[in-house]
């Protein structure tokens, strides 16, 4: 035992393990190695990224699961979007992309040991949580894509829609702005 | 030279920026404020924010995933 905990303690020394994985990336590292994997999920899975659409199908899934049927809505009525949810969970790409963000944020919160589990201060954090996600989520499928889907990828991709998209993002972060000066401060 | 703190765990980015700016205002010149948050990002953004202003910044790791971010006001 004691040689593990040397071991770690000189580990959490180290220059290099503290400069991959304990300090912060930089803006520009970030951006660098976001453009290099966005390139390679879409020349992977033929499609560009997207996270909030997934989501929508990991809830139609779920709904499967109990008996429900999302054949007959609207959202969901396409050739596409059938075949997709045919295929199902485990072959899915972009439920594939979401479990890795889910378990690489992880992985690099334990690996920079900086994991804690947050108290909630107050039930305002909560109703803004749940009420914050749901917008967001309602409003993402709604816009047909999140800041990730509708924006990124639409300007990586060269689409006009992405430019839209931001302008309203920046309207909408002003409002969210305000409100969250209003009602946490 | 009072030394002020300022409880932010448990709260999400922007709100620990945003109260620091207010509690700041209230400073007196060499006064420090101590700020307690568990958000990471709050990490860059506060520091960053103090900087700019030209305050003396120290940031001090308490704790898994918890910091105390210490501003000197120095104007």
């Amino acid at each position: 035992m004691r040689a593990v905990k040397e071991f770690f303690d000189k580990l959490a020394k180290n220059e290099t393990y503290v400069k991959i994985f304990k300090t912060p990336f930089t803006y520009l590292t970030g951006a660098i190695l976001l453009s290099i994997f966005q390139v390679v999920t879409f020349g992977v899975t033929g499609e560009p990224w997207g996270v909030s659409g997934t989501f929508a199908n990991w809830g139609a899934w779920l709904y499967r699961l109990v008996g429900g049927n999302v054949d007959r809505w609207y959202y969901f009525s396409s050739a596409g979007a059938q075949a997709v949810l045919d295929r199902g969970f485990f072959n899915d790409p972009g439920t594939m992309r979401n479990l890795g963000i889910i378990f690489g944020a992880l992985a690099a919160t334990l690996l920079a040991s900086q994991f804690k589990i947050k108290k909630i201060k107050s039930k305002k954090q909560v109703v803004a949580a749940i009420l914050g996600g749901f917008i967001m989520g309602y409003g993402a499928r709604l816009a047909y894509g999140c800041n990730i889907g509708a924006l990124y990828s639409a300007i990586a991709s060269l689409s006009l829609s992405g430019w839209v998209f931001a302008l309203f993002l920046f309207i909408g972060a002003f409002f969210g702005s305000k409100l969250l000066s209003k009602f946490f401060m | 030279m009072a030394e002020f703190t300022l409880d932010c765990l448990g709260e999400a980015c922007p709100v620990p920026l945003m109260k620091t700016e207010k509690k700041m205002a209230e400073l007196s010149v060499g006064d420090v404020l101590i700020v307690s948050i568990d958000h990471s990002c709050a990490m860059k953004n506060i520091p960053e924010w103090a900087r700019k202003q030209g305050y003396n910044v120290e940031i001090e790791e308490v704790d898994d995933g918890e910091w105390e971010v210490v501003i000197e006001k120095t104007k």
